[in-house]
């Protein structure tokens, strides 16, 4: 462990005599014109409920401490001048330092250099989104002969007189349904690919068991304990295996699309020297990605 | 080895002249000073203050509810002992303590002189001190509904139409309405000069991305002041308006809508516990690492949970008015919408829980306070999952079990954090080190009361008792809980008497701190204790998030990671 001089900061003011210090600082002068402004203010109000010589004499302080703050201000701010005199402090830590064990180059954790983009969980998160209409209007076809079916068991959850109607019913077409679909569709698709974008770096050995199986299981089982309360209409009439489909659906192609993105660099990076960012060399500390 | 890097600091000589004054010179000083580091002492003696005023009001109800079919309180003085109470703790205990802490802090880890504007910092204070004393002078001068000398007795929130003036007749109502209506100013003008004196204010090499996290935070929780407060000052006037010069905005008889005031107040209601939480986090986020050892894990996701908090409790008033009937898409929203904030939340206990995981832990008041918070914190936001899903809300909205869940925040969160800040930097407060083993008395003597009273709370709101209930009848099966619940109370008063009697005989007596005796990592630590008037002479220059750090550890400096 190497000792070394620190740069002593210098006041952009300072001209003093031992340390490149002002003699003097300026501070804000001491006034008592807030407090009465405050205390009047507060009589004003208080003569509401007491008696109105109150708010009289409350608005008699406000107008002198206005008057008085004013001045406080302008035409030139007052200050007082406060004398400093210098003397040396060490800042030091009173704690031993002990010696690092050379599990590495540098003892510090390594963090990755590069991560995913929050764009690619988004894109993910939309193409996925569109892949997992195939298998919902596929088993909306097959159970009510309408792709409009899936639809309408999504946006039923807004839409409590929906509770009692027909199946039928919700293998026609309606507008507000396709509507109340598409946004409860778009904004679980985006979040969850969003939720991709962050994960899938974390978990980079098997990114096809990650995103295509494990994830969409975990999603399902959460929405299996879950789907009572949000939509009673939809846990009436779901069918969990063509939903586990439509899940694996959504995670093989939104992983797909953000293992397609680009990586962005992580602030890590801009840490490593000049030669290493500029491509001059590549010793740059191993990490596990790279092992694979 | 210690590494030592000699820095040259000044002293303030004319802070030595302060000492052998007449009284009347010192109270002047104090009454008329602009210097932040003052302001948020008063700030937090004030608030202190009415934390015992506030206790004490807690303490006479649970007397009262303590046994069955008790008469100790009569159900008018209960009415206005829980309108009291609850009002004084948010607006008179909470939020000026922790703007204590602000005025006193900020300037110092961010490199400042002072606050952006001193003198609306003083006024921002006198105004909010006053507001305090006016409300409490209802006991004195109101005239009520039972005659003169009534405090408000309309509960915290006030609903509509109990303030109606053929409902709150006289003027206890208008104590409430106007106290708080002052209070909203002073909040207001603080909350300005907070998110000035951060954006404009930082020392030399202090990017925001390098910026400690309690200034962090507190620019945050500034920013919901603006937005939270004003929707509340607005109602207020409006009240006003109904009860002086008829309007009817909230009288559902005449074409008003009561459920509106609920809007209005919720509005502001819960971005307030945001508000009153969040330097919570900061002081944790302060706290923890130093006592850990390790710099606070995953800073920029810390940031952005904060930000993410911020913008996210703007939304989640109406989990408050499930029981009124939103509606479907209202009841969806507002669910979603409280459970999201669990994200972020939880990022920030996964992260202090990192930030611990693997350090060199340091069990002193502070980190024992600390982790307090952290195990009441995480059951806090348990109980507040559960009562965000609208049909458990209906089942369990005004109970007891509501009742022990804020509390949990408000106690078991908040002030268990503000404990752990008063033992931090009451060194650098004062000079003086506090006493460690009346620390100790304080610490287990607020636990043990503390979740005598909260953990038991739960359970007789399980089985349907009502909050603001003024007694009840012996065969509910609630006597025995609401026995523990009471005595859990008398430790928490024994804990904080041990607390007040460390800090005064601490300054007298108490050890001397030096300027770093935690060996910390911010700005503050740099200065002596107390700091001079000036703060800083020379302006600190920094590099990195732990600019002591890098001083201390030149080897090793945190500016070559970041």
């Amino acid at each position: 462990m190497q000792e070394q001089d620190h740069e002593i900061p210098h006041d952009s003011h300072g001209h003093g005599a031992s340390v490149g210090l002002a003699d003097a600082i300026h501070l804000p002068a001491p006034t008592p014109w807030p407090m009465v402004l405050a205390l009047g203010f507060t009589l004003v109000i208080a003569g509401m409920v007491t008696h109105a010589v109150v708010s009289v004499l409350g608005l008699v302080l406000v107008l002198r401490s206005s008057v008085g703050w004013f001045f406080d201000v302008f035409p030139h701010e007052k200050h007082i001048s406060v004398s400093v005199e210098a003397r040396a402090v060490e800042i030091v830590s009173t704690r031993s330092t002990i010696a690092q064990l050379p599990v590495s180059e540098k003892h510090r954790q390594l963090l990755p250099l590069e991560t995913f983009s929050i764009w690619a969980g988004v894109k993910g998160g939309i193409v996925g989104g569109i892949a997992m209409i195939v298998p919902a209007a596929i088993f909306g076809l097959i159970s009510q002969h309408s792709v409009w079916y899936a639809v309408n068991l999504l946006a039923a959850g807004g839409f409590v007189s929906w509770a009692n109607q027909s199946d039928a019913f919700l293998a026609q077409f309606h507008l507000n349904g396709l509507l109340a679909a598409a946004g409860i569709h778009a904004l679980a698709s985006v979040l969850i690919g969003l939720l991709y974008g962050a994960m899938l770096p974390m978990f980079p050995r098997k990114p096809i068991l990650t995103a295509g199986f494990i994830a969409p299981f975990l999603w399902t089982g959460i929405l299996y304990s879950a789907l009572g309360i949000i939509s009673p209409i939809l846990n009436a009439r779901i069918n969990w295996l063509w939903f586990v489909i439509s899940q694996v659906a959504f995670g093989l192609v939104c992983g797909y699309i953000v293992n397609l993105q680009v990586r962005v660099r992580t602030p890590q990076f801009r840490s490593l020297p000049f030669s290493v960012r500029a491509g001059l060399h590549t010793d740059h500390p191993q990490t596990k990605d790279d092992d694979q | 080895m210690a590494t030592t890097t000699p820095i040259m600091e000044v002293i303030d000589e004319t802070e030595a002249t302060g000492h052998g004054r007449p009284p009347v010179s010192v109270i002047y000083d104090w009454i008329t000073t602009v210097d932040h580091k003052k302001i948020g002492l008063m700030y937090i003696f004030y608030a202190l203050f009415f934390l015992v005023v506030g206790g004490f009001e807690a303490i006479l109800m649970r007397i009262q509810l303590a046994v069955p079919n008790n008469h100790f309180l009569s159900p008018q003085v209960f009415n206005q002992l829980f309108t009291m109470h609850g009002t004084t703790m948010v607006f008179f205990v909470g939020m000026p303590i922790l703007f204590g802490f602000g005025n006193y802090l900020i300037p110092l880890m961010i490199g400042a002189r002072d606050m952006a504007f001193p003198r609306l910092n003083a006024f921002s204070f006198w105004i909010s001190a006053f507001a305090g004393l006016l409300l409490y002078y209802s006991y004195i001068g109101a005239s009520g509904l039972y005659a003169a000398g009534s405090a408000p007795d309309v509960g915290w929130f006030a609903y509509a139409p109990l303030t109606a003036k053929v409902f709150s007749p006289g003027h206890s109502t208008d104590y409430w309405t106007l106290g708080i209506f002052l209070s909203g100013v002073g909040s207001i003008g603080t909350a300005l000069n907070i998110v000035t004196t951060i954006l404009c204010m930082r020392c030399e090499g202090m990017k925001l991305n390098r910026m400690p996290l309690l200034p962090w935070i507190y620019l945050v929780m500034g920013g919901l002041v603006f937005v939270a407060v004003s929707p509340l000052t607005a109602a207020q006037i409006m009240l006003t308006l109904d009860r002086y010069l008829g309007s009817h905005f909230f009288d559902t008889q005449a074409g008003g809508s009561a459920v509106l005031w609920m809007h209005f107040f919720w509005i502001f209601g819960h971005p307030e516990v945001y508000v009153l939480v969040l330097p919570a986090f900061a002081f944790m986020n302060e706290i923890i690492p130093v006592f850990s050892r390790k710099a606070i894990f995953g800073y920029p996701a810390m940031v952005a949970a904060s930000v993410g908090i911020g913008f996210i409790s703007l939304g989640v008033w109406a989990h408050h008015m499930f029981t009124v009937g939103l509606g479907p898409a209202g009841n969806t929203f507002f669910v979603f919408s409280t459970m999201v904030i669990s994200v972020p939340t939880g990022i920030k206990i996964f992260n202090w829980l990192a930030t611990i995981w693997g350090g060199k832990i340091i069990l002193a008041p502070p980190m024992m306070f600390s982790v307090g918070f952290l195990f009441q914190f995480l059951i806090a936001g348990l109980t507040g999952i559960m009562l965000s899903a609208a049909p458990f809300d209906w089942q369990l909205g005004n109970s007891y079990f509501v009742v022990a869940h804020f509390h949990y925040v408000l106690v078991g969160a908040i002030l268990f954090a503000i404990f752990a800040a008063f033992y931090y930097w009451y060194p650098k407060v004062t000079g003086r080190m506090m006493n460690v083993k009346l620390a100790h008395w304080h610490f287990w003597l607020f636990i043990v009361g503390f979740h005598l009273t909260f953990d038991f709370m739960h359970i007789p709101g399980l089985l349907g008792m009502p909050r603001r209930i003024y007694t009840y009848e012996a065969d509910r099966g609630w006597e025995i809980l609401n026995l523990i619940v009471s005595s859990g109370a008398i430790f928490q008063a024994a804990g904080t008497l041990v607390f007040v009697y460390n800090l005064v005989s601490s300054y007298f007596k108490g050890e001397n701190a030096g300027h770093d005796p935690w060996d910390a990592w911010t700005l503050e630590w740099s200065i002596p204790s107390p700091p001079p008037s000036y703060n800083f002479a020379i302006e600190p220059v920094v590099s990195s998030r732990r600019p002591l750090w890098d001083i201390k550890h030149p080897e090793d400096q945190d500016s070559e990671y970041e």
